[in-house]
């Protein structure tokens, strides 16, 4: 229902969004996965009619937006990165603002407001002033806020950042519950890989400006995990033996150390045969051998050379 | 708009305390301050030497007396001499046969209104004296014919019916400080413009239905009314709890005060479209208060300026003609005709201001 079509947004001295293609189906709830400086909330600005691209287009329902944001103002709900209320004010003058501004009013606009404190649990704490509450408690506001005009897609900008684990479980499960039981279209941006892991059916990574990996979790995993990494231990170090097996056919990169060695090969390589031949040649004897699956973390590394938190 | 309109109250309510300080600093600074002037006519000693006849005195006094502006009382040298030492007054007037000194014991504004009447009665007895050597009689003569004219012919000015120098002390610091603290009102309400866009809030707005000119609106709207309602209410207070003389037309001075408002609503609006962090805000705010208020005549009459710099400068501040457009209501008693280019004056300049200000602000946004 909401694509976005080489979307590109280019500031004095940085590209910060690059040729972006993002789709986002009925009821799907998507992961966006970048460290900080990917582009994710320039993308959300220009997705969510804030900000014009500097070219491609965003479209819902197969018409632009640029032209005509109404419509999405209308069905978009937006949970901004940082926390974006009125501190002097409570939760509830908050919610109410923030509803009137959809055209909410009166009963509707008082049962709205019902609604969504009991989603973020904060039901009974609705009339304190938001400077009194904790950085959990504002971020579950501030995604109460997005949600007070009943919006078809929710798009979410790293909603989890500086929040204590209950907040954060809470909001997590409230998410999900949205996703899952309320059929709200979800776009979820995080460089948290648990998160997005827990939450989304297909990812996208961004890095740079640019999508660098996509698909389902699985089809992603299956990307990631085409490669394994194997430790093996010897009882000494043989240089020569080391030199060999680097050079054993599939092997993509090797590093020797002290009494060991690291291969890193295409998954499904038939190693060990071949392994255990050349170690008999060399009288070598073989303490340990170890396959490890490469981490979503791993490949983002390997990926961009740079881990995904700072 | 009504529920950005609407949120800015409630935001007041909650935090009114900025609002509040400007409105209680204007009362305390202007009933405080004002109990050391004066409204009625103000006392002049006068004193002869013995270059003129004790009689010759007693007539001039009658003539310096004839109008109300100031109450002058005939004394003996030493007695007027030792009024303004003690600072009692601040001047006393020496009479000379032809001519006058003025006795000077600190600067009050009220002098240049008592020399520019004093030279006004002396250079008008000098001429009916020098009309009276050539044709003897005509003193008499004008007097019967100025109390049955033929013709009465009422001249309307902005300084009042005639040319010379009004100074009321309570109405000027009145005014003065009034104008002056509501800019920080105005201005730091819209202040919370620059500070939404920071928050985040602003964003929320924008990408809500509502349209950025009804977010821009609401806004405004709320600095207008809580500048107007501060001037109002403040004139109010001294005209009915502080029995200040304000003069006939009261509805003339609200609506002084609401075109007034609208200047520096639109005014403060391109600040903060010039300016866009709140720190530097924080300090240029009272900068432009502060010159404003120095330059148009807030502090001290504008009358008092000489120096053709300043003049020229308080021609382009919307305070001076504020001022002016009130002083002329309440001061000299006059109507919307003769307050009527102020006003215009000041509605132009606010819709210039509010002008660029829109336009560099979506420049800015859209960049
Ligand atoms: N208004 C702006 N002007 C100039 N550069 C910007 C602006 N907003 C973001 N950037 C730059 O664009 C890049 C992407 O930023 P952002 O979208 O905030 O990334 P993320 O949300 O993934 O952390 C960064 O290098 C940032 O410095
Ligand atoms: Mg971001």
């Amino acid at each position: 229902m909401l694509e976005t079509e080489q979307l590109t947004k280019k500031f004095k001295d940085t590209i910060a969004v690059d040729d972006v293609s993002l789709v986002l189906r009925q009821g799907e709830s998507v992961g966006l996965l970048g460290p900080n400086g990917a582009g994710k909330s320039t993308a959300i600005a220009m997705i969510s009619t804030l900000m014009k691209p500097s070219s491609g287009d965003v479209r819902l329902n197969g018409e632009s937006v640029l032209k005509k944001p109404g419509d999405m103002r209308r069905v978009l709900g937006v949970v901004p990165q940082k926390i974006a209320l009125y501190e002097e004010l409570s939760a509830y003058e908050n919610l109410k603002f923030f509803g009137r501004l959809y055209g909410l009013s009166g009963k509707k606009l008082e049962q709205r407001i019902d609604y969504v404190v009991e989603l973020v649990g904060l039901a009974d704490r609705k009339k304190e002033l938001v400077k009194n509450y904790s950085g959990g408690m504002q971020r579950r506001i501030n995604l109460a806020a997005a949600m007070m005009h009943e919006p078809e897609v929710l798009i979410m900008d790293e909603p989890t950042v500086g929040i204590d684990p209950q907040s954060r479980n809470h909001l997590l499960e409230t998410i999900r519950k949205l996703n899952r039981e309320e059929g709200m279209t979800v776009l979820y941006t995080s460089h948290y890989m648990e998160e997005v892991e827990k939450l989304c059916d297909r990812v996208y990574i961004m890095d740079h400006g640019k999508v660098i990996a996509e698909g389902t979790k699985e089809e992603l995993k299956a990307i990631l995990s085409d490669q394994e990494t194997v430790l093996i231990d010897f009882d000494q170090n043989y240089p020569e033996l080391f030199a060999k097996l680097s050079e054993i056919e599939g092997v993509q990169h090797a590093a020797a150390e002290e009494h060991s060695l690291k291969l890193i090969i295409p998954k499904g390589t038939r190693l060990l045969a071949a392994l255990f031949h050349e170690a008999e040649r060399y009288g070598a004897q073989v303490v340990n051998v170890n396959v490890q699956t490469p981490t979503l973390e791993d490949v983002f590394l390997r990926l961009t050379g740079r881990k995904l938190r700072d | 708009m009504k529920a950005v309109f609407l949120l800015q109250w409630r935001r007041f309510y909650r935090k009114p305390l900025l609002v509040l300080a400007m409105f209680g600093l204007t009362v305390i600074f202007v009933s405080v301050t004002a109990a050391g002037e004066q409204s009625g006519p103000q006392l002049i000693p006068v004193y002869a030497d013995g270059s003129m006849s004790e009689l010759q005195a007693q007539t001039w006094l009658e003539r310096l007396n004839s109008e109300e502006q100031f109450q002058f009382e005939l004394m003996p040298e030493s007695e007027a001499r030792s009024y303004v030492a003690e600072g009692d007054v601040s001047q006393a007037v020496n009479l000379l046969e032809a001519d006058y000194r003025l006795l000077v014991g600190r600067e009050d504004p009220a002098r240049f209104a008592l020399d520019s009447f004093l030279r006004r009665i002396y250079s008008e007895e000098m001429r009916l004296e020098n009309a009276e050597q050539t044709t003897p009689g005509i003193r008499a003569e004008m007097e019967s014919a100025l109390s049955g004219p033929a013709l009465t012919l009422s001249v309307e000015s902005l300084q009042g019916a005639d040319d010379s120098f009004q100074y009321n002390g309570q109405l000027q610091l009145l005014f003065g400080m009034t104008l002056f603290f509501v800019i920080y009102t105005i201005m730091f309400s819209l202040v919370r413009i620059v500070d939404e866009k920071r928050a985040g809030t602003w964003s929320r707005m924008i990408i809500s239905p509502v349209r950025k000119w009804q977010v821009y609106l609401g806004h405004l709207g709320y600095s207008f009314l809580i500048g107007f309602s501060q001037i109002t209410l403040i004139f109010l207070l001294f005209r009915f709890a502080f029995g200040f003389e304000l003069g006939d037309r009261f509805w003339l001075l609200v609506a002084i005060a609401a075109c007034y408002t609208f200047s520096i609503v639109a005014l403060g609006l391109l600040i903060i479209s010039l300016i866009t962090k709140p720190q530097q805000l924080g300090a240029v705010i009272p900068i432009v208060a502060t010159g404003m208020a120095m330059v148009g005549g807030a502090f001290w009459p504008i009358e008092l300026v000489t120096n053709e710099i300043l003049l020229a400068v308080s021609k382009v501040l919307p305070i001076t003609y504020g001022l002016q457009a009130l002083t002329s209501v309440a001061v000299y008693g006059n109507g919307l005709q003769a307050v009527a280019i102020p006003l215009l004056l000041l509605l132009g300049f606010g819709s210039i201001c509010m002008a660029i200000a829109i336009r560099l602000m979506e420049w800015r946004s859209a960049s």
